[in-house]
């Protein structure tokens, strides 16, 4: 009876990832075909940006969502990324090296300033970990804008350097500001990096993430080397975002200080993470998504929006108060309220992961190590 | 020789004196018991020799090997980095403060060969049984990063392994069914066994359980003791905390007894349960 009852179990499971199976084929080939049907490929371009987000979110998701580390500072590395791409890649110093060659090394550059930042910091838990990374995050976007001698101040650098390939089907293969190759570029970029997390978060090195995660002091009593362990959660995290950096400088053709502040990357980042489900990747990626698109597109549109419903509505008084104007100003309110609003609704996110879910609702244990050493 | 051996050791917190001046030596193979009342700094011991805490002062050793203080190792194996503790240990007496608390990390002694379990059990509460122990293999598997970004055969392989041996494990202290539940979700004496196991795949020598049958009923104790019989004829020596005199006179061979952080008594349980100083800390002075 036990046999048959698991054969059904198996069956179920297995119908299910049929289906899902198909899902994601279509989705994909939805996907690949989009530049077909935007004629103008304004559309695409705007996917191409999205792409970006998505790649900084599930990097991110390495380090909030599987190792459990509050980190504010994430956007240091989408900035070192830039700026490393930026500063080899450009007339800056007359270094031109392929953006190919590039797009790895950054990460390995990412994953560096991952494990420098980690290093003195890991020893902190939640809170105390959050403000000092948040620090970083502070520190090296204004280091980028005061050294001017390397990174053109603030002003930044002009003029990077854009992939080339083979010409291919009539296209000269030069990416250029055409946003085509750039979209599939970046969906390349984030197909393959799904299946490099996928495997991570299923591994030894996944398995040992999660067991920090729920309980340090039993992690280390297992015999897991938290330290190291979560220096590479830092690392692997920060490398997504020097993939990240490198595309996003070099379809921008410039870098500046200040597309990596806190309010501008960090903190849109942790959200996305936050939102769509920590340490689940689909989650994560309909949370950046779903954020880019609320930031892009939602917010700027509203003013207009309201303006043509009061102008329509014909009422004297209601199109005296001028609420489009408001709108347009109040953008980070009503960005805050939707955020508040999707919290409330759904605080375990939008594609929670199995494991959060039932945490949400029970709690966790907060015991760290460093605390209980520190005893003296 | 004993597999550890404590000398001297003292643990301070503030004005509290937890473990003082306490010498013991647990001998390979055999059932070694810690009692006490309550306070008494039984569990302050454990996590001192697991490396959680840093002794105040004393020595502790495993298999004859130093894992508290770090100064002896490197005098032995490495005279420059001995060189340096001691200089580093003058400069911070000279401003005041105490020599660098150096021990071994507690992953390093788990490595060494020293599993052990919670008095308040400590498991990874959202994740399932069998991923339980498969973290207690972890310091013995070989997959790199790149393994794991990868997934390399060798990656799928050892994850294969370690799979089975977890099972395998989980068959030995009798959770096989519920290899696939949230741990969290297992009952409270199962959640005490697949401790045991999680800690059992670290492939320890010494095993230290800090009180495996709080809140047990007779049955359930008796399986424990059977549990920790199977577990030393496996060669693995036990060394536990227990307040439940029964299963600590059924079980061990050997008895230490703590009071207020000092030990009071040593010997073979029929010995010790007699000894009057014993009685007077489990009962009081009589008047």
């Amino acid at each position: 009876m036990k046999s048959k009852k698991r054969l059904s179990l198996g069956k179920g499971l297995a119908a299910a990832g049929r289906s899902q199976t198909f899902l994601y084929l279509g989705i994909g080939i939805l996907l690949i075909l989009f530049p077909i049907f935007d004629s103008d490929t304004s559309q695409v371009n705007v996917a191409a940006v999205a792409g970006v987000w998505i790649l900084l979110a599930l990097g991110l998701n390495i380090v909030v969502g599987y190792a459990g580390l509050l980190d504010l500072g994430y956007a240091a590395f989408f900035a070192i990324g830039s700026y490393a791409f930026a500063i080899l890649a450009s007339g800056q110093f007359n270094i031109h090296i392929s953006f190919w060659i590039l797009l790895p090394a950054s990460a390995l550059i990412a994953a560096f300033f991952g494990v420098l930042l980690g290093a003195p910091t890991l020893r902190l838990r939640g809170d105390y970990l959050a403000i000092v990374t948040l620090g970083f995050g502070e520190i090296v976007p204004r280091v980028f804008r005061n050294a001017s001698v390397f990174t053109g101040g603030v002003n930044g650098i002009v003029g990077l350097d854009q992939p080339k390939v083979p010409p291919v089907f009539g296209w000269s293969g030069n990416f250029g500001f055409n946003p085509i190759p750039w979209y599939y570029l970046i969906l390349g970029v984030i197909i393959v990096s799904l299946f490099l997390i996928n495997n991570l978060r299923n591994s030894r090195l996944g398995r040992a993430w999660m067991a920090i995660r729920e309980d340090e002091v039993a992690a280390a009593a297992t015999g897991i080397n938290t330290v190291t362990t979560k220096l590479l959660a830092f690392a692997l995290g920060a490398s997504f975002s020097g993939f990240a950096g490198t595309y996003y400088a070099s379809k921008l053709f410039l870098v500046a200080p200040e597309s990596f502040s806190f309010q501008a990357v960090s903190v849109v980042v942790l959200v996305m993470v936050v939102l769509g489900g920590m340490g689940n990747m689909r989650g994560v990626i309909v949370g950046a998504i779903l954020i880019y698109t609320i930031q892009t597109y939602l917010l700027i549109q509203l003013p207009g929006w309201i303006d043509s419903a009061t102008a329509a509505l014909n009422i004297d008084w209601l199109t005296k108060l001028d609420l489009g104007h408001y709108a347009q100003q109040s953008n980070y309110l009503i960005f805050g309220l939707i955020l508040v609003g999707i919290m409330l609704l759904r605080p375990q996110g939008l594609i929670p992961s199995a494991q959060r879910k039932v945490e949400l609702e029970l709690g966790t244990s907060e015991d760290s190590l460093a605390e209980l050493q520190g005893q003296v | 020789m004993p597999i550890l051996e404590v000398k001297g050791l003292t643990k301070r917190f503030g004005g509290l004196l937890a473990v003082n001046n306490v010498d013991l030596s647990v001998e390979a193979g055999e059932i070694f018991a810690m009692i006490g009342p309550n306070g008494a700094g039984k569990t302050t011991l454990f996590n001192l020799v697991a490396g959680l805490y840093k002794p105040t002062s004393g020595q502790i050793f495993f298999n004859g090997r130093s894992v508290y203080p770090v100064r002896e190792f490197w005098r032995t194996y490495s005279p420059p980095i001995a060189a340096y503790y001691t200089v580093a240990d003058a400069v911070r007496r000279g401003v005041g403060l105490g020599p660098l608390p150096l021990g071994l990390k507690p992953h390093a002694v788990t490595t060494l060969g020293v599993a052990r379990t919670f008095q308040n059990i400590r498991l990874f509460s959202y994740m399932t049984a069998v991923e339980n122990v498969m973290v207690g293999e972890h310091p013995r598997m070989h997959a790199q990063v790149w393994d794991a970004l990868l997934n390399t055969p060798f990656a799928r392989n050892e994850e294969r392994r370690v799979r089975d041996r977890a099972m395998e494990l989980m068959r030995f202290v009798g959770l096989e069914r519920y290899a696939d539940q949230y741990a969290r979700n297992l009952a409270y004496g199962f959640q005490r066994r697949l401790e045991i196991a999680r800690a059992l795949a670290t492939e320890p020598k010494l095993l230290m359980l800090d009180e495996p049958a709080a809140g047990f009923n007779p049955q359930e104790k008796a399986e424990l003791m059977q549990l920790i019989q199977a577990i030393r004829s496996r060669g693995i020596t036990v060394f536990l905390i227990e307040h439940d005199m029964k299963v600590v006179m059924e079980v061990s061979e050997r008895i230490v007894v703590l009071d207020y952080g000092e030990k009071i008594a040593e010997g073979p349980p029929q010995k010790v349960r007699t000894n009057p100083r014993v009685i007077e800390a489990y009962l009081g002075k009589s008047a």
